[in-house]
């Protein structure tokens, strides 16, 4: 209980800070701080629009960063969720295309279930070429996302394009088979109950399985794992696979619950940006639903800010930068003040 | 020579506190030139508190320090360097990927503003090795040097210019025996040279071989100084535990039935080299065989192949199902420092009761985790801290626990007492021997003969990866 409360404190006192952080930043480049913090909080948070803007953008930023979470807990730094959000995409307009018109009902879900197929499949090959060959999956996953961001761009001149072969497009797929929406006037979709099912999900494998405890031994120090016969290769492929299944479950969730579609700019960096939500989110799947929140709310107020302030399309990235940077900063300072207890030798 | 009448190095009366733990209450000690002069304790005493401070690494909260009569730079590690008070850490400050001159010459810059020249900055350590009678390979790549090697390159870092005192944290813990008497005659001649000698030791035999006075801390206060010939080891021992110690005699040979079966096996390395040749014995229940030798000539490779975590080449095993893994290296292989003191309960073993299909039930797990924590008197804050929390000691009992606590019907322990004090280390040989008592066949490799012959029914020695019953008689104890 002493801790709950105490977790409570750390993040509303990081919350605080990431305010400040914001209000710095505007200040630093001579805008008005108050009306661009105002404005961003206005633009996520103001109305329904608002908030709806913030969670579905929050969306596929918390499934990715989920999926970051798990792969980098078992030590495998995955790089490659912008790939394998692509993939989850690609999955996804694949099996609507194969089906063609056929069983509407059932082709949301099996696209779903497809993404994540899709995403899985290449990172666990990444996972796989590091285990039994040596390839650092930092290295591979880098340039597997370039594959699949090549892949795509083909598939969307190729094979995957519309039927009406004018625009670089998939066709769109038709309302049935679209994620349940909220509510007619907004984006607002299914998908941001799969996520934060996905977030509890990864919290209860993470820490109250065995397999989890054993991927995160693994990720702590791989050589205990193996002197105590825990099978670290298999440990990392699996966790790999779920990391790269959760990033293409963040594709296919945007492709079936937002744009309907495939079109070149799919993905919006997501992939990439899911990085910096895991590691504020400290790699715990709950505090990255918050964290995915907080980036989500960022990006929505800032589309706000955008028409109203003519730096407002690059404060965005801007303030990315400094809030990640400002983060990383303050765990370490944090780290670095911690006593050394038990002192002794 | 006389007692000498002034120290060079003295503190008065230092306290310093992390946290409410005082690792230093009111501690005073004089270090004389020409004299090797033993810091004695168990873990926790503050022996390395002290010498933290005495390098200008550790800022005490309150008392002074004098250096040669003035007072000495206190927090400033650096000015300590250059006025002559120099330190051989235990783990070894050196760069492994650089040539063994590249790495004498990083020690001897001043700045970043001057021009490399490696030769130059390296040729006075160059010049002390040959004086002190070590070969020095300046080309050698330092990360490939035996541990006895690299310790000496941090001796020649310390005495190649200003040298007035040499502080020596645990040096013997990583050497062979006949690496130690080397050692020895080198402190003996550095103290001929006027050198005041600092040696952090918790091995008796060591420093009554070579001490000329001892100061004994214990959990962080000053509890007696003295010259050598005052005293006895058993006085020392008493002095640093509080109460001697109970020991009791090795377990008696069993007749039990043969547990461990190793037929003619052969064992890769981690490079594919053959580390253990044709190795044949049995272990019966009841029994522990001691298996002594130098380290790093095939004991992590057998006993990682007896456990089953390496595959054996050639050859078979016959062993137990219940199987527990003491390895040598606690932090590299025996926990995952990030994890919590409970979590690292379950690394090697998870209760079969503690599980409901692929989830972990957590208050069975919670009781498991207190058991082993209360039965082998871990002292511990909170279950739930992260293990590295925990003092060396409490960390090796948390492994020893979680292994003990799944009645392995074999239990292979790699160095377990090794930086344990003597408190501890009597807790650990305690353990071993009950649980052979209880029927488990135990190997026990060491490198420590007193360990061997205090526990061991039987012995075996291994020298390059072969094992042998007539390497004892060669071993040439510490001076």
């Amino acid at each position: 209980m002493k801790q709950a409360v105490r977790l409570g404190l750390q993040g509303l006192a990081i919350m605080a800070g990431l305010v400040a952080v914001l209000f710095l930043t505007f200040a630093a480049f001579g805008q008005d701080p108050v009306f661009g913090v105002r404005t961003i909080f206005l633009g996520a948070f103001g109305d329904a629009q608002g908030i709806s803007r913030t969670l579905v953008r929050a969306t596929p930023l918390l499934l990715a960063g989920l999926g970051v979470v798990v792969a980098w807990r078992a030590g495998m730094y995955n790089i490659g969720g912008e790939g394998q959000y692509v993939l989850g995409g690609i999955g996804g307009a694949m099996i609507a295309k194969l089906l063609g018109g056929a069983a509407p009902a059932a082709l949301g879900p099996m696209i779903l279930i497809c993404g994540v197929l899709f995403g899985a499949s290449v990172a666990a090959l990444a996972a796989w070429l590091q285990v039994k060959r040596g390839v650092q999956v930092v290295v591979s996953t880098i340039l597997m996302n370039f594959l699949a961001l090549e892949l795509m761009e083909y598939l969307l001149r190729g094979p995957l394009q519309e039927r009406k072969k004018q625009l670089f497009v998939t066709d769109t797929l038709p309302n049935e088979a679209m994620l349940m929406r909220f509510g007619a006037q907004t984006d607002l979709h299914f998908g941001i109950v799969i996520a934060l099912i996905s977030a509890i999900g990864v919290a209860i494998y993470l820490y109250l399985t065995k397999a989890g405890l054993q991927l995160r031994i693994v990720g702590d120090n791989p050589s205990a794992a193996r002197a105590n016969k825990i099978p670290a290769d298999a440990v990392q492929i699996r966790a790999m696979a779920i990391s790269g299944g959760l990033c293409g479950l963040a594709g296919a969730v945007d492709y079936a619950g937002l744009t309907g579609r495939l079109a070149d700019g799919f993905s919006q960096n997501w992939g990439f940006i899911a990085i910096p939500v895991a590691l504020m989110g400290a790699l715990n799947p709950i505090a990255t639903i918050f964290s995915a929140t907080y980036f989500g709310a960022l990006f929505a107020g800032s589309e706000e800010l955008k028409r109203t302030l003519p730096i407002g399309n690059t404060v965005v990235p801007l303030v990315q930068g400094v809030v990640v940077l400002a983060y990383i900063g303050f765990v370490t300072w944090m780290s670095r003040r911690k006593p050394v207890v038990g002192a002794e030798e | 020579m006389t007692v000498p009448p002034e120290p060079i190095l003295s503190v008065k009366s230092v306290t310093k506190r992390y946290r409410s733990v005082a690792a230093l209450q009111d501690v005073s000690a004089d270090f004389y030139p020409g004299e090797v002069h033993a810091v004695l304790g168990e873990n926790g005493a503050g022996k390395s508190t002290l010498m933290g401070i005495l390098a200008g690494f550790v800022v005490p909260d309150s008392g002074t320090v004098t250096l040669n009569g003035g007072p000495a730079p206190i927090g400033r590690p650096f000015q300590a360097r250059d006025d002559g008070i120099q330190m051989v850490h235990q783990h070894f400050m050196l760069v492994p990927n650089f040539t063994v001159e590249e790495n004498l010459a990083l020690s001897g810059m001043r700045g970043l503003w001057q021009t490399l020249d490696t030769k130059a900055l390296s040729k006075n350590a160059l010049s002390r090795a040959i004086d002190l009678g070590w070969k020095v390979d300046a080309d050698e790549r330092t990360g490939s040097l035996p541990v006895g090697v690299q310790q000496r390159l941090e001796i020649l870092k310390g005495v190649a210019d200003r040298a007035l005192v040499l502080i020596l944290d645990e040096p013997t813990a990583v050497l062979s025996p006949s690496e130690v008497n080397d050692l020895f005659r080198v402190l003996r001649e550095l103290k001929e040279q006027n050198i005041a000698i600092i040696l952090i030791a918790h091995k008796l035999s060591e420093v009554m071989a070579i001490a000329d006075r001892v100061t004994v801390l214990r959990r962080g206060k000053w509890v007696a100084s003295c010259r050598i010939e005052e005293t006895n080891a058993e006085q020392l021992e008493h002095w640093m535990v509080g109460e001697v110690p109970h020991r009791e005699a090795a377990v008696s040979t069993s007749s039990g039935e043969t547990l461990l079966d190793v037929q003619s096996i052969d064992v890769l390395g981690d490079r594919g080299n053959l580390a253990v040749k044709q190795a044949q014995f049995q272990v019966a229940s009841g029994e522990i065989l001691g298996i002594g030798g130098v380290d790093g000539n095939g004991q992590i490779e057998l006993a990682e192949a007896l456990v089953g975590v390496r595959e054996v080449a050639q050859g078979d095993i016959q062993r137990p199902d219940a199987t527990g893994y003491i390895p040598q290296d606690r932090h590299q292989d025996g926990l995952a420092l990030g994890l919590s003191i409970e979590e690292n309960t379950l690394l090697s073993h998870v209760p079969q009761d503690a599980e409901n299909g692929p989830m972990l039930m957590r208050s069975k797990v919670r009781r498991w985790a207190s058991d082993i924590v209360d039965r082998f008197r871990v002292k511990i804050g909170e279950i739930t801290d992260p293990v590295a929390s925990l003092s060396g000691g409490n960390q090796q009992k948390v492994i020893v626990g979680r292994v003990l606590s799944q009645n392995p019907k074999l239990i292979v322990a790699v160095n377990p007492t090794r930086g344990l004090d003597i408190r501890a280390a009597n807790d650990v040989h305690e353990r071993l021997r009950d649980a052979a008592k209880a029927g488990a066949a135990v190997v026990l490799f060491s490198a420590d003969l007193d360990e061997l012959a205090l526990l061991s029914t039987r012995q075996l020695a291994i020298s390059r990866g072969e094992l042998g019953t007539d390497y004892f008689g060669s071993i040439e104890a510490p001076a």
